[in-house]
């Protein structure tokens, strides 16, 4: 029987090779995209380990000298950045011959050493000394490697120093042993007697990137799982007049569910093999494409034995359960399948997953969202999963309900053909253009949300001379603060700010000094914010941080720039304080702002100074700098989303050409005959346009509608904010994907007018 | 003797009757011809007599076991080893070359490609078929698709041989040379055929006649049902 099968499959004519390979390429799309989520999901996991020993120093170390034979290493870690990029830094002084090494280097950098990972050794050759280099004291003594490294892109340092340079500074622990597993996210106060600060650059929570990346998944291989089923019915009439012809002659029902097996199987087997070719070939590159803000290396975009087995495994076990399933629905008779009775008009309880989806999203609004992430990715996914099926489920009733409508209003028989045939049967109709309604309620959610997400942000309207203007901080703040020691003073002098004075390309300087009580509120509706005092006169030399009332000698300024929240920082204008200027240097210097040009080459300079003066603390940062990585996470979300959109739309497209001209296959004797008793092309073209365009039309406006009622009922319980309506770019989108289902359904008229000849009413 | 017998066979599709009650028999080597207007039930007849519908109420014994009580599978089984199959049209496989189709019986009950492929073509010769064993059914005219089909109905050897409107699709002469073919096959080979017709010159090549009007079998000719 499997060889009568296989020739079947492989041998049957034009038609059958044609579904064939469409069914190949889908599950072959469908493969790769599943390997990619997978190997995706593996890669953020080794990556989280990869930084695992980052978050040394937040360890619970024993209390009392380290056990014999082990010596204790100075620990500290802080941030530092060259043009954008985060660097991870880390100081470390060893005790002792044994004291713990970190991974990917031999040993411990001892005072005037450092090992740089390669990108970073990279830019310290590559950049002038003075811009990067300067501030790390001593010679690269070796690269950090892979094995200590989370991405190719990641820029680390370990820096060596005495145990007396080291010891009883802000921010330094000593520590017995290198962490080797990743915590999962801060814990504050985590280790009473070490760190309660992360790495400067944490990745992402590896059960939250899970669940993004399954849903990433989700939203792909949803229209790619209904493509493979639009495959799957590709000159499903035929097919079926086949197997009743096998039936006639006797046949079983277990032959032909073994012969649709093994179509279905050996379109697996093919789909798997290039699924499995797709992936190896596009690993590299996908490896490079930063999705969680660092590419990765290719090595951690891996598979597991396990998961290839269950792939190579279950995909065509799955295939030929999916054949059996779906011949279940068709009574295949030895008269064929004529006598089988119209499909049941679907009714109306179809709504009800979408109301419930929407009803569970707007119980959260009322009251209240859960109080942790867990609680809240528990709340928020079923209601968005529940109107996604809502909407699949609702689907036929929805396309039903319009082509009844359009059958009580059509006036030319192209409307009434269309009409009728929707109604008789509008699952097909709405499979075709699933796909589609599904992508559109996707892009309006994420749309929306992240409009509604980029409005919560810090403000990205600042003027380009203050994107400019790198802040420093030179006392500690927020976290920073917890060492178990206690904070260093603000310095009161700063001779070294003459030499940032004299870079070419710095423009100006605003001191901000220490006053321990003052607090300012930069926004009328914000809140209030730690500030220190600054001089109007060095102030208006920098009109990008704003201006000092009229008249005003000294006023309040935050001490950290990125506390505010008020949209442009150079229209503020800051309250005055009664503080004489001349008093001011006395008070110690808690912040510098040092405006620049916007050059690499000032900011980086100014920023080596300041670094290489307060080694210890955290680095300088630009307030450009400072809004992109506020905005990270949402740039990152934001280009997921795209690939998810287009993705989706590039497949759903493919579906709803597959599914038209499986349509017109299955129709052509009826439709050749239309035409030989005289009806026009015309008439056929507009009957297949109505087809696809009523579901399409019906439907997509209820799945725009519920994008938005989900994502306005996720603002407002989760953000606490109402939806912000996105921008023309979305209405484009939306306008561009429904005139790309036109230009689709276009495409098949050279089909419509070949296969409905004259000829082809000839008895086959 | 009887080889097929209806008695008193009821059989429905929806609300509407195709059978109310028909009862007749069929003897071992006769060619039954069933004659009857459109609609009359005389193809459900036929469908139930085969193992193809069940029916409703009443019995179907086929050499001396109910028929219509048995499984699915079974009735596979004897339309596959025991019957044989010429209908109007639609019953050929459009994926499969000529002597393909013809050998299909065969190959559904196990035999291998080579012995069955070569039974199949003793056939070609003889219904006039030779040189189109590997054309597609949609190569081929109507008269030679009839002439596949009855090869197809004839390769296993079966007891009896349902034909329906055998002829209804194509002119005169390809219809008597296709009326021709089968009759001098069966009687060469001693089958039992029951062929449905409303064509009095394709019911003449019949031994008896039984006509069904309403769903019964109300008229006879020749010899009792």
């Amino acid at each position: 029987m499997i060889p009568l099968s296989l020739r079947l499959t492989v041998q049957g004519g034009r038609e059958a090779v044609v579904r064939l390979v469409l069914l190949v390429l889908a599950v072959g799309l469908g493969t790769g995209l599943l390997l990619a989520a997978i190997a995706g999901i593996n890669a953020v996991n080794t990556q989280n380990q990869a930084s695992a020993w980052l978050w040394t120093g937040n360890q619970v170390e024993p209390a009392g000298p380290p056990a014999a034979g082990n010596a204790r290493l100075w620990w500290h870690i802080s941030a530092d950045m060259f043009a954008g990029q985060s660097i991870t830094r880390v100081d470390v002084a060893a005790t002792g011959a044994a004291a713990p090494v970190p991974p990917g280097i031999a040993r411990d950098p001892g005072p005037g050493q450092y090992y740089a990972s390669p990108a970073l050794a990279a830019l310290l050759r590559g950049k002038p000394a003075d811009e990067l280099a300067d501030r790390y004291p001593g010679r690269l003594a070796g690269t950090i490697g892979e094995a200590a490294l989370p991405s190719p892109a990641s820029l680390v340092i370990i820096v060596g120093h005495t145990p007396a340079q080291l010891a009883r500074t802000s921010y330094t622990v000593p520590v017995t042993a290198i962490a080797s597993t990743w915590p999962g996210g801060f814990a504050r106060r985590f280790n009473p007697h070490g760190l309660s600060i992360g790495p400067p650059v944490q990745q992402l929570n590896a059960s939250g990137t899970d669940l993004v990346l399954s849903v990433v998944a989700l939203a792909i291989l949803t229209p790619v799982l209904i493509f493979i089923a639009t495959a799957t019915r590709l000159s499903a009439a035929r097919r079926e007049q086949r197997f009743a012809a096998m039936r006639l002659v006797g046949a079983t029902r277990r032959q032909i569910s073994m012969i649709a097996a093994v179509e279905s199987t050996v379109a697996a087997a093919g789909g798997m093999a290039i699924g499995f070719g797709l992936f190896f070939l596009l690993r590299v590159p996908l490896a490079s494409i930063p999705f969680t803000g660092e590419p990765f290396f290719p090595a951690q975009m891996s598979l597991s034995v396990l998961d290839i087995v269950a792939v190579a495994a279950g995909i065509p076990v799955a295939a030929a359960v999916a054949a059996r399933f779906a011949l279940r629905r068709v009574q295949i008779s030895p008269l064929g399948v004529a006598r089988r009775g119209t499909p049941k008009p679907p009714a109306a309880w179809r709504l009800i997953p979408l109301l419930a989806g929407v009803s569970e999203l707007s119980f959260f609004v009322v009251h209240g969202r859960p109080a942790t992430v867990s609680g809240q990715v528990q709340a928020y996914f079923p209601g968005i999963l529940l109107v996604v099926i809502g909407l699949i489920v609702a689907g036929p009733w929805l396309t039903m309900t319009a082509a009844r409508f359009l059958a009580r209003r059509a006036r030319r028989p192209g409307a009434l053909v269309a009409a009728r045939r929707l109604a008789d049967d509008p699952h097909a109709a709405f499979r075709a253009i699933s796909g589609l309604v599904l992508a559109l309620f996707v892009t309006t959610v994420a749309v929306a949300l992240l409009s509604t997400n980029d409005a919560t942000k810090t403000h990205r309207d600042q003027t380009v001379p203050a994107a400019n203007v790198l802040t420093d901080q030179l006392t500690g703040a927020g976290d920073l603060w917890y060492s178990g020691l206690p904070a260093a003073p603000p310095p009161t002098s700063v001779p070294w700010l003459a030499r940032v004075r004299g870079i070419g390309g710095v423009t100006g300087v605003v001191e901000v000094y220490a006053d321990a009580k003052l607090t300012i509120r930069p926004n009328p509706h914000g809140a209030q914010v730690s500030a220190g005092l600054v001089s109007c006169a060095q102030l208006a030399k920098v009109p990008s941080l704003g201006r000092c009332p009229a008249g005003a000698a000294v006023a309040g300024f935050p001490v950290a720039l990125n506390t505010v929240q008020a949209g442009t920082i150079g229209n503020i204008t800051w309250p005055a304080e009664p503080v004489p200027a001349q008093r001011l240097p006395g008070r110690g210097v808690d912040a510098l702002n040092v405006a620049t040009n916007g050059s690499q080459q000032a900011i980086e300079r100014a920023r080596t100074v300041l670094a290489s003066a307060y080694p210890l603390l955290a680095p300088p940062q630009t307030i450009g700098e400072q809004i992109a990585q506020n905005n990270a996470v949402n740039d990152a979300y934001q280009q997921l989303t795209d690939v998810v959109i287009l993705t989706s739309l590039v497949v759903a497209g493919c579906t709803l050409a597959a599914s038209i001209a499986a349509g017109l296959a299955d129709r052509k004797r009826p439709f050749s005959m239309l035409r030989l008793t005289g009806a026009r092309l015309g008439t056929l073209r507009r009957v297949v346009v109505l087809e696809s365009a009523v579901p399409l039309l019906a439907v997509a406006v209820v799945a725009i509608g519920a994008g938005f009622a989900a994502a306005a009922l996720y603002a407002s319980s989760e953000m606490k904010h109402s939806l912000v309506p996105p921008g023309a770019g979305y209405y484009l989108f939306t306008a561009a994907g429904i005139a790309m289902c036109l230009v689709i359904i276009a495409a098949t008229f050279p089909l419509l007018r070949r296969i409905t000849g004259p000829e082809v009413a000839r008895n086959e | 003797m009887t080889i097929l017998q209806a008695k008193d066979v009821v059989k429905s599709f929806g609300q509407t009757p195709a059978l109310r009650g028909a009862s007749m028999t069929v003897r071992q080597g006769e060619i039954l011809a069933v004659m009857g207007p459109s609609g009359s039930g005389k193809s459900t007849l036929l469908h139930c007599l085969a193992g193809i519908l069940v029916p409703d109420e009443g019995e179907i014994w086929f050499d001396g076991q109910r028929l219509d009580t048995t499984t699915d599978e079974h009735r596979s089984e004897l339309r596959r080893d025991r019957f044989g199959f010429v209908f109007q049209t639609g019953q050929l496989v459009p994926e499969l070359t000529a002597e393909e189709n013809a050998a299909l019986p065969l190959l559904l009950g196990g035999a291998r490609r080579a012995p069955a492929i070569a039974e199949a073509r003793a056939w070609f010769g003889r219904l006039g078929l030779d040189g189109l064993e590997q054309r597609r059914s949609g190569e081929l005219s109507g008269g030679q698709a009839q002439r596949l089909a009855l090869a197809r109905g004839l390769v296993t050897g079966p007891q009896v041989l349902f034909a329906d409107e055998p002829t209804g699709s194509l002119d005169s002469v390809s219809g008597e040379i296709v009326m021709n073919l089968l009759t001098a096959a069966v009687r060469e080979q001693g089958t039992t055929v029951v062929l449905v017709t409303h064509d009095a010159r394709v019911a003449a090549y019949a031994d008896r006649e039984i006509i069904v009007r309403d769903g019964t079998v109300s008229t006879l000719t020749g010899v009792q049902p």
